[in-house]
């Protein structure tokens, strides 16, 4: 009981000292010539290992919804547009993506929705947002980038360029570590939806294809809600 | 007296009576022409009836509000796509706040908060007119544990990322409106079928109904001001490279054709004076008689213009190429009857006397002359075509006014005193040919005769071939803006070719209904085996009574309180806000108000606000009368040639339903066959007409044959020059043919009559050889004038007219004449070259 109080105690005085120095460990903002080398640096990083798989938390607040609804999972990707998301809990679902198809399959109703990608359908702009985050290759063609140098990494502030994505993407920020590992997305849509992701257990190690192909198992119903 | 006599009497003696004649004549002419002049600019009216395609074509132009359809296109340069993307809504906006625009589509209705709730504003119809099974399904969706289990799977979608639940909340919060669109759906794909997007984005399309109330030239004017202007200041915004605002639609053609009408008459009939002046001044050195002629051929076409108008009520826009054809074609009698008159001055005949031998040596002549050329004409009523029927009539008329004219007014402009006789090189050298000629005609035959030959073999021969031009650009204005605009649209967006359109005219809302269900069927069958490539109807906007009366019996039975409890409660528990259901549950309160046998169902087309996008889905099938509806097949190929005409004419029809095919290309291809006969059969007709009037004529089995010969020889040498110089036939120029033949003869006519009467034969056939050589080239010029036209049906006819008659003109005097000569014995030619008395040589 003593101990617990103890243990309360010390978190309560490092949520104060947080509290108070908070203001004095202000974010630097990124001059041009310095997000140009962090973006340049990035690249590097991500050319050298093109694919990347992490555990992800996602709470979604969605206008349509009273509360926000959490969901978690494992995420891969590999460059420029194939990823695997796979999510678990009392509503699991799969979401495959080799560039051209886009399948979310959901076992617990065995069925599966399919989507044809590169149509200019909304879609697409959100499948760039969504792999935008994990690839950052020639971000700074489709957004208008700021960026901010924090004491435990970087943030990036991206703000849609054509107006496809901005029908879809209000603001998107992204925040990394010291070694260029993105741990936090948020992204804020025009109807006032909010996605925040946050990753960990970042791996770079080489995916098989397999991992994002896709084939409906037997008896699953599947329909194609944006036509074929 | 005979007519002669009274004649040169009247106009010599009686010339303020003749004077006072022809002054009522054109106060009566004029007064029709300022009280009933009216003109159709109806380009359809110039295709032939009797054919159900063009019947059909007429039928969507007139009844279907697409007539008053825009379009704009927004085209930029490749860098400026992502501009061009943000720009189109300011545009579209801009576009709507235009006093003259009714309603825009920029984009997929679907796709926009109002093109929903539009939709579903006209829901409860299309779900009552759902078939039995598919009602019944849907039906069922409002049972409880249907309605708990659809918002929980919602609720999984939207935890997953799927992007379905939020489309299908934002239309279908209750989930039977998609049910109900479901045969709408196929329909709704607009830009599916016809993207507004070019797939390399350089181009967007907007397509806008104005609110001009009538379609007549004079308010699509008004109205294509108003869209320059607009035009003018549309790039205000605009903040990247080169951007072309392009406009297109019936109205813009309309308006451009009518404004090139005036052009046209200007430029044709300044033309035509100026030219036919010049070469009557060449022959013949006076000015006087120039003036007399010109003012005598305007008194023809006033006369019969007012006839025309008097006959038509209104006249098409093709006879105003009727005046500059009138003044090449009455000049002819003009130069004829002056040249004669002048003779006879020259050899001393007193002005009343020379007046009497012009009438007496040429009244034969010009009224076989005028005969052959009226019927010709005339002949154009056979092509079934309206404007051409007024054309051929105003021509026909005119020409027997010029006949008459010319033989009675002209001469009231002649000077009574003969003014000093002068060298006439052209007569001297025209004598020279003719004496040549009939002295020693092999040489000149082995010229002409191979001439004409190889160029007969090269019209007969495949290779090279004419060209038939039968798209829809062959009746373009030449320099047209919305013509650029169509072209720029077409080629940036090779999949929006023309669809096939099938009109569908039911007497009651069951049988358009019943009608459509086969059709959709049939069509749907014809896809499956690739026949078609795809097709849309308004099988699912043409609602059954019968249908939506068992559907509300139905409706009854279903317990809406309970399905309105259960929905509240799946909300709350899924965690839904209620605002997004909203709007499903004014369904269940429109569905409980329909399911009442007391209420009285909305037209769904009162529901639709006027602003609304979807009425330029509902507008391209349905007429002013609702009744009157069409069907649209996109083929697997544009529409090109007779074997896919003939496939869609065999296929399309379903038993039982009365169809109308049409649509431009469909159209175009079908009048082909009637184009052939045009040219083949008609032509024929004619060339047995004038055969049979010559052998009257002649009556000499010789001269018969050359002038057939003659004939024959010409038309061949005109085709094979169309052919060589790459000059293309089309639906309408395929009539000079005709035409050609009814003037050519008449040159052989003057010729040999003059030829048969000769007393010495180079001074009285060089006599008539020369004014046959300057009305000719008159006629030549004439015709050659409408090329000019911004039209492209009269400059088609006017180049084809005149290559003809040149080959006419060449072929008489270089084929006809040198074969006469030869088919006689030399020493009848060396006797009738012997000078009787002493010509001078200046006529």
């Amino acid at each position: 009981m003593f101990k617990r109080k103890s243990q309360a105690r010390v978190v309560c005085t490092v949520a104060l000292a947080f509290a108070f120095l908070a203001p004095l460990l202000q974010a630097e903002p990124l001059s041009p010539a310095d997000l140009k080398a962090l973006l340049a640096r990035i690249r590097e990083k991500r050319a050298a290992a093109p694919q990347v798989q992490a555990d992800f938390q996602e709470e979604k607040t969605i206008h349509m919804l009273n509360k926000p609804i959490t969901s978690s999972g494992r995420i891969s990707f590999q460059a420029p547009n194939k990823f695997r998301r796979e999510a678990k809990g009392n509503s699991p679902s799969i979401t495959v993506s080799d560039g051209q198809h886009l399948w979310i399959y959901y076992p617990k109703f065995q069925s599966a929705e399919h989507y044809s990608l590169g149509k200019r359908s909304p879609l697409d702009a959100g499948i760039a947002a969504i792999t935008a985050s994990l690839n950052l290759e020639n971000v700074e063609a489709t957004y208008h980038i700021t960026g901010t140098k924090e004491p435990d990494g970087y943030q990036l502030q991206l703000l849609p360029r054509n107006p496809s994505m901005k029908r879809f993407l209000q603001t998107f920020s992204i925040r990394m570590n010291n070694d260029l590992q993105v741990v936090r997305t948020e992204m804020v849509q025009p109807n006032g939806d909010r996605i925040v992701t946050t990753y960990s257990n970042e791996s770079r190690a080489p995916i098989s294809a397999s991992t994002f192909e896709f084939t409906p198992p037997a008896g699953t119903e599947v329909t194609t809600p944006l036509g074929k | 007296m005979r007519l002669h006599s009274l004649i040169a009497h009247l106009v010599t003696r009686r010339r303020g009576a003749v004077w006072s004649a022809v002054a009522v004549i054109c106060a009566l002419s004029a007064y029709v022409l300022v009280t009933r002049m009216k003109l159709d600019s109806e380009v359809l009216n110039l295709l032939p009836s009797g054919f159900e395609s063009v019947e059909g074509l007429k039928v969507y132009n007139r009844d279907f509000s697409q007539v008053r359809d825009l379009t704009f296109a927004l085209v930029c340069q490749p860098e400026d796509v992502d501009k061009l993307e943000e720009f189109a809504p300011q545009f579209a906006q801009k576009l709507r706040a235009q006093s003259w625009c009714l309603r825009v589509l920029s984009g997929a209705p679907i796709e926009t908060p109002e093109g929903v709730r539009d939709l579903q504003s006209i829901a409860i119809p299309l779900l009552l007119n759902l078939e039995p099974g598919a009602f019944n399904e849907t039906l069922s969706l409002l049972q409880p544990e249907k309605i708990r289990e659809r918002l929980h799977r919602l609720h999984s979608e939207l935890e997953a990322g799927s992007p379905r639940p939020q489309i299908e909340l934002g239309l279908d919060p209750l989930g039977v409106i998609a049910p109900a669109l479901k045969p709408f759906a196929s329909n709704a794909a607009i830009e599916e079928d016809q993207p507004l997007t070019s797939p390399d984005r350089t181009m967007r399309v907007f397509l806008t109904v104005t609110n001009q109330e009538s379609i007549g030239a004079v308010e699509c004017q008004k109205l294509m001001r108003d869209v320059k202007k607009f035009q003018a200041n549309a790039h205000q915004g605009w903040d990247g490279g080169p951007l072309q605002i392009l406009v297109t639609g019936r109205s813009a053609y309309v308006a451009e054709i009518s404004l090139s009408m005036r052009h046209d008459i200007v430029v044709t009939l300044l033309g035509s004076i100026l030219l036919v002046g010049g070469v009557f001044y060449i022959g013949f050195h006076r000015w006087l008689p120039l003036v007399g002629m010109g003012l005598t051929l305007l008194l023809c076409c006033l006369v019969a213009l007012a006839a025309g108008l008097l006959i038509f009520h209104q006249l098409n826009m093709v006879t105003i190429g009727f005046c500059a054809i009138l003044i090449g074609l009455g000049v002819d009698f003009a130069i004829l009857v002056f040249g004669r008159y002048q003779q006879s001055r020259d050899e001393g005949i007193d002005h009343s006397e020379a007046v009497s031998e012009a009438v007496r040596n040429l009244g034969k002549a010009i009224f076989f002359g005028a005969l052959t050329t009226a019927v010709g004409f005339m002949a154009l009523m056979l092509a079934g075509s309206q404007g051409f029927t007024q054309l051929g009539v105003l021509i026909a008329l005119g020409i027997s006014f010029a006949g008459i004219f010319m033989m009675t007014v002209f001469f009231l402009f002649l000077p009574r005193k003969n003014s000093r006789p002068r060298n006439d090189w052209m007569f001297a050298l025209v004598k020279n040919y003719v004496r040549s000629a009939v002295q020693r005609p092999g040489f000149m035959l082995w010229i002409s005769t191979p001439v004409l030959l190889i160029l007969t073999a090269v019209a007969l021969s495949p290779k090279p071939p004419i060209i038939f031009d039968v798209s829809t650009h062959s009746m373009e204005p030449k320099r047209s803006d919305a013509g650029y605009a169509l072209k720029t649209i077409m080629e940036k967006m090779p999949s929006r070719w023309e669809p096939v359109i099938g009109i569908v005219k039911a007497t009651n809302a069951q049988q358009l209904h019943d009608d459509w269900q086969k059709v959709a069927a049939h069509w749907d069958e014809l896809q499956v085996a690739g026949k078609i490539k795809s097709y849309s109807t308004p099988a699912a906007l043409a609602l059954s009574p019968a249908r939506i009366q068992t559907n509300r019996q139905k409706l009854r039975m279903a317990n809406l309180t309970v399905a309105r409890d259960t929905l509240e409660a799946a909300i709350a528990a899924e965690g839904f806000s209620h605002d997004t259901f909203e709007s499903g549950f004014i369904l269940l309160d429109q569905l409980r108000s329909a399911a009442d046998p007391s209420y009285q169902l909305p037209d769904w087309r009162t529901k639709l606000p006027q602003t609304s996008s979807w009425w330029f889905l509902v507008d391209r099938y349905f007429a002013q009368d609702p009744l009157l509806t069409t069907g649209f097949v996109t083929t697997n190929e544009p529409v090109a040639t007779q074997e896919q005409k003939e496939m869609l004419h065999h296929e399309l029809p379903v038993e039982g339903v009365p169809m109308v095919l049409s649509g431009w290309s469909f159209t175009l291809t079908d009048l082909v066959p009637w184009s052939h006969h045009q040219l083949i059969v008609i032509s024929a007709l004619m060339a047995i007409f004038d055969a049979t009037l010559l052998a009257l004529l002649y009556r000499d089995w010789r001269l018969w044959l050359i002038q057939v010969a003659t004939l024959a020889l010409a038309v061949c040498a005109m085709i094979a020059s169309m052919k060589l110089l790459h000059i293309p036939l089309n639906l309408l120029n395929v009539l000079a043919f005709r035409l050609v033949l009814a003037i050519g003869v008449d040159y052989g006519i003057y010729v040999l009559l003059v030829w048969q009467k000769a007393r010495q034969l180079d001074h009285d056939v060089a006599g008539v050889v020369k004014p046959v050589i300057l009305a000719g080239l008159t006629a030549i010029c004439g015709f050659g004038s409408l090329g000019a036209a911004n039209n492209p049906t009269l400059a088609g006819l006017g180049y084809a007219c005149a290559i003809g008659l040149f080959w006419s003109l060449a072929a008489t005097i270089f084929f006809t004449l040198p074969a006469a000569a030869a088919a006689e014995p030399k020493s009848w030619r060396e006797e009738s070259l012997r000078p009787r008395v002493q010509q001078p040589e200046n006529v």
